[in-house]
């Protein structure tokens, strides 16, 4: 049936001209929207070297507060800001400006331990008994001075709650009574058993052995749980900076000390911004409204790239990323054939074209700027060595292997680079993605043929990366690619023992050089920490241990 | 009378419901085969500490076990902790769901008010400009990405034109009202700071018109379709030939009519709204249940994921039964369908 409407439509009840101008003007607001947006993406030269706001003239001008500095970055990791359990990068960098440590480093240098709250240190000629002095005049947030009482109950505290973070102090010193005060300002330690003493420092600059107010803790203890929830979202510190408040997914907000012992900050308030979108955080930071963007991705760097309003900092990371092969399976358990893969590989490529930046060539276990680094990169893609590798081992006609991967990116584009690269040596590779969860469930039984992964380290030591890729009895890496090998293993348990630091260096280095060639890795990169901060943002440095001391940051257009 | 005994018998009825949303969801969330703890605590983790964990989550007891506590626990107001934020699920929700409320009425609001006027006016002017306007506009909202057209909007509206508010709920610096109802825009209202007030009004707009936008379309093509059958009915015409005004009959009983299956479809909407909405929350930082929930589910956070299910189950529940209840206003003949 044909509904005649005529009836109904005479005289309308909205101008039909109105409408459709209102309708009109939409569809273009969407349209000039995506042109303007897609041509600032476009990176043509006139959109990106326009700095934004009213700066034609070559004097920078402040958008934000002077004194106070604004970050965006994701903050979703962040589960508790209590020192014993805090982890994940955001609760470990916050509790860094909250806390003091009795040690620390002073990025970028990452092999000399500084003193902190420990004024000087020693060790017995038995190698376990530590004596550390305690610095005189270090105030709480809470207006107490901190004492010997304060340091013992810290770090006893983490080894009875016994979460997350603990194991960084509990390998070192298991039972809690080894850790006592001798006078208010003298601390004693005993370790379970001798370790290198750079390797303990080093452990000990972790934020699991920040120095928290006993009293102020004691007064929020609900149970047993010695102020365990209280501090989820509270503070009692001593550094720098004290917690104003933490909403989740919102914000966190810090106030400066202004009785911190080495003098106030000249930041008075930190205001992280949870931002989880990069692309939010590169429109707030080119407009002017935060200080620094934290997440942004290597292509929004790059756009970055000839602001004059902004600088791009970077650091080499603690992140190394490697392709596993696991020994236990049938061609791969040939030295010749792992060798042979490391020669197939374009590692050049991967590093310019894929991630375009983001990483430096790194060939080695211990990545750059630890103690003991070994900086030697003596692969590069050789097809026809790399064929003659296989013959020798048997397989002139190439092999099948799967290779599992993570399905984020870059690490599917690698992936698939490693697979074409691959190819020409006559290897066929098959990709299987799975959800990271999944993926390292699978690594963790040894169930994974080629696998391609990162690992970093927690503290600036060599061992823990020693550990994981060499001694298999650690049931990490090596182990996981049933790489059982008593030579590496040994060395890497030997080394972390060795008191004379230029003969540890030399096993690490030892070391290293063994597992480049008879490893079950191929390591492909190090990842770089990049930050894009404003002009005025001064004496801000990428921390590869992820502290960021915000304490020595100030804001000036000069 | 009659309506309460309905409400109650639905509110029964509703609980078995939701009792049977807990038992799947629980069960498929502990069957995949995916390690929570390993995920949470990274690749570096020690395998004693994965251990330890396991057993401090219950995770090594048999699974009739684990659920039965589970039960236990809910029945006391205890949907465990997450694993994730290491706080009750139960405080993880109070905190996220009061945004999500916020966001969800606001972007209906706008559904509504650019949907049901669209859609009368495109069906009364059929096959004419506008009716091609509006239904070019519906076919523009369902099918532009929500997560480009944020990015588009905060581009032109933040970035260049600058009318409008970073993402997020707040300005950098503004501090929240205490919480009273966790929703920001009421609380500070109730507390009487209007600049807040202001503030977080500013924030919701550009998420909301993202969220509107798109589900208006839908509303749109219901009232239209809907519009269109009505008017063709008999009774209509009889209206019209008994000399009633055309302003009157459209009102009066075209109007009513069609509200029925619209409606259906503003509740259904806004039951999906309340869920929560990953891509706009992320896109506008905007602290909602849509992340929590799918972080939750990517990070396998076995209580997270039934606390939130359930919660979207209960919502979901809830809005059927006051479409339900509006329906006997509206149509009075459906009263007798309800009850029988």
């Amino acid at each position: 049936m044909i509904v005649n409407l005529n009836w109904i439509n005479n005289g309308g009840i909205v101008k039909q001209k109105t409408l459709a101008i209102i309708l009109a003007v939409i569809v273009l607001i969407i349209v000039v929207g995506t042109v303007a947006m897609l041509g600032g993406k476009g990176g043509a030269q006139t959109t990106v070297t326009q700095p934004t706001g009213t700066t034609t003239s070559p004097k920078l001008e402040m958008t934000t507060p002077p004194d106070v500095l604004i970050i965006a970055m994701n903050t979703g990791d962040a589960v508790s800001l209590d020192p014993a359990r805090a982890y994940e990068f955001t609760s470990v960098m916050v509790v860094n400006q909250i806390y003091d440590k009795l040690v620390d480093f002073e990025p970028p240098d990452m092999v000399n331990v500084k003193p902190e709250v420990a004024e000087s240190w020693s060790v017995a000629n038995d190698g376990v008994t530590w004596t550390f002095k305690i610095r005189k005049g270090i105030i709480f947030h809470s207006g107490r001075e901190l004492t010997a009482d304060d340091v013992v109950f810290s770090l006893q505290r983490v080894l009875i709650l016994k979460q997350t973070a603990a194991w960084v102090l509990e390998q070192f010193v298991s039972n809690p009574d080894n850790i006592k005060k001798i006078d208010n300002y003298t601390v004693q330690i005993v370790l379970d058993k001798p370790v290198a003493p750079t390797f303990f420092l080093s452990a000990l600059t972790f934020t699991t052995s920040a120095i928290l107010d006993k009293q102020e803790v004691l007064a929020h203890q609900v149970g047993d749980d010695l102020g365990s929830a209280w501090l989820t979202d509270h503070s009692a510190g001593s550094g720098p900076f004290k917690l104003v408040r933490w909403i989740r997914e919102q914000e966190i907000v810090l106030e400066a000390n202004p009785n911190y012992w080495r003098g106030a900050p000249k930041i008075k308030q930190i205001i992280i911004k949870h931002v989880p979108e990069p692309a939010d955080q590169l429109l707030m930071l080119k407009r002017g409204d935060v200080d620094i963007a934290w997440d942004l991705t290597v292509d929004q760097l790059l756009q970055l790239k000839g602001d004059p309003t902004v600088k791009i900092l970077s650091a080499p990371s603690l992140y190394l990323a490697y392709l596993g092969m696991n020994v236990g399976v049938e061609p791969l358990s040939k030295p010749e054939v792992r060798e042979a893969i490391r020669y197939c590989i374009d590692y050049d490529a991967i590093v310019n074209d894929i991630l375009r930046g983001g990483a430096i060539k790194w060939q080695t276990i211990i990545p750059k700027g630890l103690f003991g680094a070994l900086d030697k990169q003596p692969f590069a893609k050789n097809v026809t060595y790399a064929k003659e590798l296989l013959a020798k081992a048997g397989y002139p006609n190439g092999f099948t292997v799967t290779l599992t991967i993570p399905t984020t990116s870059p690490q599917t584009d690698i992936a698939a680079k490693i697979q074409a690269d691959l190819r020409e040596c006559g290897i066929t590779v098959n990709i299987e993605q799975l959800v990271a969860s999944q993926m390292y469930e699978k690594y963790r039984k040894q169930g994974l043929q080629m696998v391609l992964a990162q690992w970093g380290s927690d503290y600036p030591d060599p061992d823990n990366n020693a550990k994981a890729f060499g001694d298999y009895t650690m049931k990490q890496l090596a182990w996981r690619n049933m790489w059982y090998d008593d030579y590496a293993s040994q060395l890497a348990q030997k080394a972390a023992v060795e008191f004379d630091a230029s003969k540890r260096e030399q096993m690490y280095k030892e070391l290293q050089e063994y597992i480049l060639h008879n490893g079950p890795y191929a390591v492909l990169y190090q990842v770089l920490i990049q930050q894009a901060v404003k002009a005025w943002v001064k004496n801000f440095v990428p921390d590869p241990l992820n502290n960021y001391d915000l304490y020595k940051v100030y804001k000036s257009t000069d | 009378m009659r309506v309460r005994k309905l409400i109650a018998r639905r509110i029964a009825l509703m609980i078995f419901v939701l009792w049977g949303i807990i038992t799947i969801t629980f069960i498929v969330a502990r069957v995949i085969p995916a390690d929570p703890i390993g995920s949470i605590l990274g690749p570096q983790a020690p395998p004693e500490l994965v251990e330890k964990l396991r057993k401090e989550w219950g995770l090594d007891k048999p699974l009739y076990q684990q659920y039965f506590d589970y039960i236990i626990n809910v029945l006391h107001g205890d949907f465990g902790k997450s694993i994730k934020t290491n706080r009750p699920v139960l405080e993880d929700l109070k905190q996220f769901f009061p945004a999500t409320i916020e966001l969800a009425t606001f972007s209906l609001i706008i559904a509504v008010l650019i949907g049901v006027p669209l859609g009368i006016l495109s069906a009364l002017k059929k096959d004419s400009t506008i009716d091609y306007l509006s239904r070019m506009f519906a076919l523009t909202g369902v099918s532009t990405p929500v997560f480009w057209l944020g990015l588009v909007l905060l581009y032109l509206f933040y970035y260049k034109i600058q009318i409008f508010p970073e993402p997020g709920r707040l300005s950098v610096g503004v501090q929240p009202p205490d919480p009273i109802t966790g929703m920001i825009l009421l609380d500070s209202l109730l507390r009487g700071k209007f600049d807040v007030f202001l503030d977080a009004l500013k924030h919701i707009i550009l998420p909301s018109i993202v969220l509107g936008f798109y589900n208006s379309a839908y509303i749109m093509r219901i009232t239209r379709a809907s519009v269109l059958e009505v008017v063709s009915q008999e009774y209509v015409r009889m209206a019209i030939a008994k000399g009633l005004r055309r302003r009157k009959v459209i009102l009066k009983h075209v109007f009513r009519n069609a509200m029925i299956p619209v409606v259906t479809v503003i509740g259904i909407t806004y039951g999906s709204l309340l869920e929560g909405a990953v891509l706009t929350e992320t896109i506008f930082a905007w602290p909602g249940l849509g992340r929590y929930a799918t972080q939750a589910f990517l990070s396998l956070d076995y209580n997270a994921v039934v606390g939130a299910t359930f919660l979207i189950a209960l919502v979901y529940s809830l809005v059927n039964l006051v479409v339900d209840v509006l329906y006997i206003y509206i149509d009075p003949r459906t009263r007798g369908a309800l009850e029988g």
